[in-house]
């Protein structure tokens, strides 16, 4: 039986984001050769010619021809062009096991009960690179097909017998909550993703902000030993079951705010066990970004507990501390009133009247903090080595795009003071990718800025453009085209520029489009570009050959 | 466009300025100052908003030009850097072409320059720019045009020590100065303050920037912070009264080498102070460097005292706190300890310098009022 579930990606295909349990992928026929060596263990793959549509509704006439999974090399395509429709197995099992059931009213996106709806919705590939795939995700699968009981298919084990129409079964009761929470993770991980995560160490939650409620998606092992509570019972609920009369409010509305802006957060904070007994911690938070596009895909929540010895130190006057709890009560009360789940993440709703008398809150010790960062850090690796099955990588900060390192935060402020129209090219990796671009580039090209990064400069090339070599340091005067096709006379010079460990980190192509009238204070273009290469020469001379600003060496 | 007149009488050199002029005359750009900034405030934050000033731009554009023409003699972007671990962070820069003989060419130069000897057609090729005062409210670039008299020569250094190495020489000199020239120095902080880049820094050393009786500055880019510029001080004087007379006197606290450091916005102010001390240091026989940093609202002042032993002394830039190696087995071995030791050889005793302090309070206690 196949277990693994994951999705090779291979060359001019690409599934950026797994959210939904299955994706229908046109490919071309240049493409669908390529496919069949790349994907080796598909749970289930269905392929079909392309004057047909899978028919969703109707599983039960097969018309196409569909295709088992694992073994998929020795599978012959003839069909050429084309549809590949895959899905993954652990929501082929979610409708499996599931007992036969009408409609309920209980759905969840990807899984609409509006039978009617054909798939719709065409998804362009994010990346500029390849722009043959076209991912539609269905935005109803048909959920009239029933499972028949009995039949023959079914019982055989094997991926063989997922009628994708068993997918579209509602779950009921606390295995549809489980596996529907559960699908959080899987539905952008591979299945391994929780097994991995039940090895780690450590007490830690992971949330979901976008489902309704901001609910815990999965819980560790280690919380049960931490906090008493099962792992099942605290799946689905907010983090607020931690929470307690006597837990602080303001660190209650830091943790709110953290998540809000979503970034990294740790506070210490009273928690309150299964059986009521309270406890200090030390809550770590962290967002985990889609890689991509910066989205947040989940929020981590790992908790440290502090001992006695860090009791008492370094606690704020009571007086102060006391008008902090007033003043966040009243923003408790008001979230009792409106409980947002849309956005406000983890809401900590507090039922008891409390007094003002709370705990010093206690101070976690360094080797703590560094316990809660190097949890964080194993679980995001871990979710990144289940992640990249499926062609998702996830990190634990926000990147530009994927593959690119994203420019220190100095560089990128004195970047973009300057005024001229240039990108910035990695010397190192293959092809030179432009990893900067100025606003002033942007709007000459009109590209955006999420188009161009990663692209070639010879993006601006077209039919008019000499081409010429570009080895060293030289000013040329080409004819380069811009995103919606027209050109304009640009005079482009191009250095290398050295960081500090004198070695060629970049190299700078700076446009002028020498048609556009300009004004430059009485300077001429040539010297109003030159000014551009030599101030980014000075910006990125400061810095180290990792990028990050001059540090002693170790 | 200014044109250099003839000033006939005081000055002895005026027959071969003149033969500069009948000759094709250099050409260069002139950059005029802002007359609204003509006055004695100095900027004191870059806008980020804003981008480079215009001075910046050109300058730098005009060192790059020079650089990618090949006028230099290496490139010091190549030239590896790091910092030297301790908690004062030294930089050290690997550069085995650079060498302090090399400044002696440029007095050759500088002189052959002023008399333009038809020989001395390189110095025509480093010069980047001039910088003068103007009449317009807002700055202005002239693309060519003869430096005026009272003008400031920039010119590029072909043994840089960092990217922006330039000399900022007089275009004509004042033969009744000696060798301090208020205005010179009111000049440079002028043009620091211009620039508005923070990695711009200009220098000044009283033994070596002194060409036959005239002064002359260095400037250059430092990337990063200076070692010396993230010391913490500790106030000496401090003058509230007249906000726009404000200035501060304080010392480092914790650097090898002591410095007493001016800080203000107002430019009348600094200079006036800066020249008071330095015209009682040259009286004093005691050698120091300037450095003008913060966009020309901070003057650390390096009082050294000439090692006679070792006969080491430190430029300007090493008294900031950037070294420079020739060899790599001197770069690899480079610790903060030897280069405390070497600091400390050339700070002034401690009597001394407290009566320098002293000296420094009461000069700007009284030019101040």
């Amino acid at each position: 039986m196949a277990n693994t579930c994951c999705l090779a990606t291979c060359e001019n295909l690409s599934v950026l984001n797994f959210h939904f349990p299955y994706a229908l992928l046109s490919v071309s026929q240049r493409d669908n050769r390529s496919l069949s060596k790349s994907i080796r263990a598909v749970d289930y793959l269905e392929i079909g010619a392309p004057w047909s549509r899978p028919r969703l509704e109707n599983r039960t006439r097969r018309t196409n021809r569909h295709v088992r999974a694992p073994g998929l090399a020795n599978q012959s395509h003839s069909a050429g062009c084309g549809w590949v429709l895959i899905t993954q197995r652990s929501a082929l099992e979610q409708f499996r096991a599931a007992p036969e059931r009408e409609n309920t009213s209980q759905t969840e996106p990807p899984h609409k009960t509006n039978k009617k709806k054909r798939p719709r919705g065409k998804f362009r590939s994010h990346s500029p690179r390849f722009p043959r795939a076209q991912i539609f995700s269905p935005r109803s699968p048909s959920p009239s097909i029933t499972r028949r009981r009995g039949d023959p298919r079914m019982a055989s084990s094997g991926a063989e017998e997922a009628d994708p129409g068993e997918r579209e079964r509602e779950e009921h009761g606390d295995l549809h909550h489980q596996r529907r929470l559960a699908s959080s993770l899987t539905a952008r991980y591979s299945d391994w993703v929780l097994e991995a995560l039940d090895e780690l160490p450590g007490s830690f939650l992971l949330t979901d902000p976008a489902l309704a409620g901001h609910p815990i998606v999965y819980a560790s092992r280690g919380l049960t030993a931490l906090t008493g509570y099962a792992r099942r019972e605290v799946l689905g609920s907010g983090a607020r079951v931690f929470q307690g009369a006597a837990t602080d409010r303001a660190a209650v509305a830091g943790v709110r705010e953290a998540v809000r802006a979503q970034r990294a957060h740790q506070v210490a904070i009273l928690n309150y066990r299964r059986d009521g007994s309270p406890h200090w911690v030390l809550l770590h938070l962290a967002p985990v970004f889609h890689a991509r596009d910066g989205s947040v895909l989940h929020f981590l929540a790992v908790q440290v507990p502090i001992d006695d010895a860090g009791r008492g130190a370094g606690a704020p006057c009571r007086g102060a501390q006391g008008a902090v709890l007033a003043a966040c009560r009243e923003e408790a009360r008001v979230d009792d009133d409106f409980p947002c789940a849309s956005y406000s993440g983890k809401v900590f709703v507090d039922m008891d009247k409390r007094g003002l008398e709370a705990e010093k809150p206690r101070v976690a010790s360094d080797s703590e903090k560094e316990k809660a960062i190097s949890t964080a850090n194993s679980i995001v690796a871990a979710l990144n080595r289940y992640s990249k099955l499926t062609g998702l990588v996830v990190s634990g900060k926000r990147c530009d795009s994927v593959g690119i390192p994203a420019l220190s935060s100095s560089l990128n402020l004195s970047l973009g003071r300057i005024k001229q129209s240039f990108v910035l090219t990695h010397s190192c990796l293959p092809d030179m990718p432009i990893i900067y671009a100025s606003d002033a580039f942007l709007s000459l090209t009109g590209y955006s800025r999420e188009e161009i990064l990663g692209c070639n400069c010879r993006v601006l090339n077209g039919p008019g453009t000499s081409l010429e070599v570009i080895e060293e340091a030289c000013t040329v005067d080409l004819l380069s085209y811009r995103k919606d096709g027209s050109s304009f006379p640009d005079l482009l010079h191009v250095s290398p520029i050295r960081d500090a460990s004198g070695k060629v980190a970049f190299h700078i192509w700076v446009h002028l489009d020498v048609g556009a009238k300009h004004d430059f204070n009485g300077l001429t273009p040539e010297v109003w570009q030159l000014g551009a290469v030599g101030a980014v020469r000075v910006a990125v001379r400061g810095l180290s050959a990792s990028g990050s600003l001059l540090r002693p060496s170790q | 466009m200014v044109s250099a007149t003839k000033v006939e009488g005081e000055y002895s050199f005026l027959s071969k300025n003149s033969h500069l002029d009948q000759s094709e005359g250099v050409k260069t750009h002139l950059y005029h100052f802002g007359a609204e900034h003509g006055n004695d405030d100095l900027k004191s934050t870059a806008c980020p908003e804003q981008g480079p000033s215009l001075l910046d731009t050109i300058l730098l554009s005009q060192w790059d030009n020079f650089a990618w023409k090949g006028h230099l003699d290496y490139d010091v972007t190549a030239c590896q850097l790091k910092v030297i671990e301790g908690g004062i962070n030294f930089v050290g820069q690997l550069n085995n072409k650079w060498n302090s003989f090399s400044l002696k060419e440029y007095d050759k130069l500088f002189e052959s320059f002023r008399c333009s000897k038809p020989n001395s057609m390189k110095s025509y090729e480093g010069l980047l720019l001039c910088v003068a005062q103007g009449e317009n409210d807002r700055p202005e670039v002239a693309p060519s045009a003869s430096p005026p008299k009272d003008g400031l020569l920039l010119i590029a250094n072909a043994y840089p020590v960092e990217y922006g190495h330039i000399f900022l020489v007089p275009a004509a000199v004042n033969q009744l100065s000696c060798y301090w020239d208020k205005r010179m120095f009111g000049l440079a902080t002028k043009i620091a303050s211009e620039v508005n880049n923070a990695a711009f820094r200009v220098f000044f050393d009283s033994r070596t920037h002194v060409v036959s009786d005239h002064m002359f500055f260095q400037a250059c880019y430092f990337p990063n912070p200076l070692p010396v510029e993230s010391a913490s001080t500790v106030v000496l004087y401090e003058y509230g009264g007249n906000a726009r007379s404000d200035i501060i006197v304080s010392e480092t606290v914790g650097y090898p080498l002591k410095a007493i450091v001016f800080t203000s916005n107002n430019l009348k102010a600094l200079v006036n102070v800066v020249s008071e001390i330095c015209f009682s240091l040259h009286d004093n026989t005691t050698a120091y460097s300037l450095l003008i940093s913060n966009n020309g609202t901070k003057v650390f002042l390096f009082p050294q005292v000439k090692n006679l032993v070792t006969g080491c002394s430190l430029s300007t830039w090493e008294c900031g706190g950037y070294f420079i190696y020739h060899t790599k087995f001197e770069f690899d071995n480079a610790s903060e300890t030897e280069i405390s030791k070497r600091m400390a050889s050339v700070s002034l005793q401690d009597s001394a310098f407290e009566d320098l302090k002293h000296l420094c309070c009461a000069i700007a206690h009284d030019l101040v009022k």
